[in-house]
């Protein structure tokens, strides 16, 4: 697959560091631009780069008050069109108070037709999330949320394990019953995972963490959706985010965890094939 | 029924710097509901310093040879309140602390039961639970409370039951049973059979809005089996009330029947995690105190269960 997921573990590092074992508890929402959680992370993730104001490239939506701090729903969205000569081809999706930050790195094509994702979000703590985007061009835009995660009865980690045989299972869900040829059709990627880290244990070092590390996309055979993702995603996780088919086509999952598993789902996209749903 | 029992503030002196903690949260109230099953009703508040976590419903059960602690409150400080009550009322050991689940409001005062080494109880699935929690449990603890967390951690049981277990208090035989994943996947129940008193702790919400935890399926089938439990006497995890065991289990299964069916047809139409979250099962929110602090995060948990439906 050939990316380096090195930035992502960088970033633990530098989280684990910040976030210590207090809780913030802040009432209003903090100023992102002076949140001493970022600087670091961005140092790390961007180096000197120059990150600009993102409202015109990229939001990010999120509910202030996260329900369950487990399970938040977040959506990334562009606000420009992929144009083969200018396209947002990253996206950096960052909780920026948790152990490890960088929940994903997304990448996109013009193939892609539309940049938008949707995922859930583990949250430790009450934090900034930021969405970086990268233009095809090398800038980056920045948009940032500041969330309260309501913690209390849930946790940062599986409700019940998840029995092995069904560990891997993936299913693709669609937004509309029929395809149209040449328009972004929307799909979401489920994966049967516990996507669990180390960290939550406590009292047991010897636990290994096991988690989604990236997913790769493809419609007959190009990229449309590819990630590198951690274990600030959701157990379960699940991905929406568009793609364009031309014709007839295989829509191809490759989902590789951090013990080295390789989980495989396709689907045949066609105009005259009714789509799954919920 | 009612036995009051307020704790004097001298009580307290024993535990060293909680002498300001009865003051904030009252006398420590017991109910023996039935003979021998002794009840401590928690709030339906949310936790605070002022009520210490005291949000559960705990108690203890009394034998003729020892005594078995059925949860131990929400802090440290509530576990010692009804240890100190105990006290009061019997000088026989403590030989188990059962606990009934994972969620801090029914664990984190376990410890004050140390000095009477018992033997503390739980599913087979605890221990696995309080390994992946229990960290994140004491640092939101120590945020809600401050120092008045102190001392309040995660004991892990020893004593595990697989399906269903007997404990001989002496003259009092307990009848625990581990259930399949519904509020969590811990769940355990204490069944008195010589008064017919059961505990079944978060498997049933009174007043206070259920919190699904596990799998809101599993959740409304253990609530099925439930009603063949001949129960003369019961005690939710939260909240109380006067009518018979099968009307009480009433008002829980028509909320998660609700969330099921709402939630599904959301899924049905194609509709976003966030929208269900939005939309379902608002027509309860009427029925139930804390509604906004659980009742969203239910409807997650059962979208995120429902959707690998077929």
């Amino acid at each position: 697959m050939g990316f380096s997921w090195k930035p992502i573990i960088l970033s633990v590092v530098a989280g684990a560091l910040l976030a210590g074992p207090a809780l913030g508890n802040e009432k209003a929402e903090p100023d992102p631009a002076t949140s001493p959680y970022w600087d670091p992370i961005r140092k790390i993730t961007f180096g000197d780069r120059e990150i600009q104001d993102g409202k015109d490239v990229v939001r990010v939506y999120l509910s202030l008050r996260a329900d369950d701090a487990s399970t938040v729903p977040v959506t990334v969205k562009a606000q420009i069109d992929q144009k083969p000569d200018l396209y947002i081809k990253t996206v950096y999706l960052i909780v920026e108070r948790n152990p490890s930050p960088t929940a994903g790195v997304f990448h996109f094509t013009p193939d892609s037709g539309r940049v938008q994702v949707e995922t859930r979000l583990r949250f430790e703590d009450f934090s900034h999330v930021r969405a970086v985007a990268e233009t095809s061009d090398g800038k980056l835009y920045m948009a940032s949320r500041w969330v309260k995660a309501a913690g209390g009865c849930s946790a940062p980690n599986a409700k019940n394990a998840v029995p092995a045989h069904l560990l891997g299972k993936m299913k693709f869900k669609f937004e509309e019953e029929m395809v149209k040829y040449n328009e972004p059709a929307l799909v979401q990627l489920m994966i049967r995972h516990p996507n669990e880290s180390a960290l939550a244990g406590d009292f047991d070092p010897s636990k290994v963490a096991q988690f989604v590390r990236s997913v790769v996309v493809t419609y007959a055979g190009k990229p449309v959706m590819t990630a590198e993702v951690d274990f600030s995603i959701s157990d379960n996780p699940s991905f929406r985010f568009y793609f364009v088919p031309h014709e007839k086509g295989e829509l191809r999952a490759e989902v590789e965890d951090t013990h080295d598993q390789l989980y495989t789902q396709t689907f045949t996209v066609s105009d005259d094939i009714k789509l799954p749903g919920g | 029924m009612t036995h009051g029992i307020a704790l004097l503030l001298a009580a307290l002196c024993a535990a060293a710097g909680h002498i300001a903690l009865a003051q904030q949260s009252g006398p420590f109230e017991l109910d023996e509901i039935a003979p021998g099953n002794f009840v401590h009703y928690g709030t339906l508040e949310e936790r605070s310093p002022a009520n210490l976590g005291d949000q559960a419903n705990i108690g203890f059960i009394v034998g003729s040879r020892c005594v078995a602690v059925v949860d131990t409150g929400g802090s440290l400080p509530v576990g010692e309140m009804l240890r100190q009550a105990i006290r009061v009322r019997t000088g026989l050991p403590v030989c188990y602390v059962i606990i009934t689940h994972v969620h801090p409001d029914h664990m984190f005062g376990a410890g004050a039961f140390r000095v009477e080494n018992p033997t503390y109880v739980g599913h087979h699935n605890l221990p696995r639970a309080m390994q992946l929690r229990g960290k994140f449990y004491v640092n939101t603890l120590k945020r809600d409370l401050g120092e008045l967390a102190e001392g309040s951690d995660v004991i892990l049981p020893t004593l595990l039951v697989q399906d269903e277990m007997k404990l001989d208090l002496g003259g009092r035989t307990l009848v625990l049973h581990a259930w399949p994943v519904a509020h969590t996947d811990n769940d355990l129940t204490v069944f008195d059979a010589q008064t017919g008193t059961f505990w079944a702790s978060d498997l049933l919400f009174l007043q206070h809005t259920p919190v699904v935890d596990g799998s809101i399926i599993g959740f409304a089938s253990v609530l099925d089996r439930l009603r063949a439990v001949p129960a003369q006497h019961f005690v939710a995890g939260h909240g109380r009330t006067d009518q018979p065991w099968l009307q009480a289990l009433e008002p829980e299964r028509r909320y998660l029947e609700l969330i099921v069916d709402e939630t599904r047809h959301a899924l049905k139409l194609r509709q976003t995690i966030q929208h269900a979250v939005d939309t379902v099962g608002l027509s309860e929110e009427k029925n139930w105190v804390n509604f906004e602090s659980f009742h969203r995060r239910n409807v997650t948990a059962a979208y995120t269960e429902l959707e690998w439906e077929e």
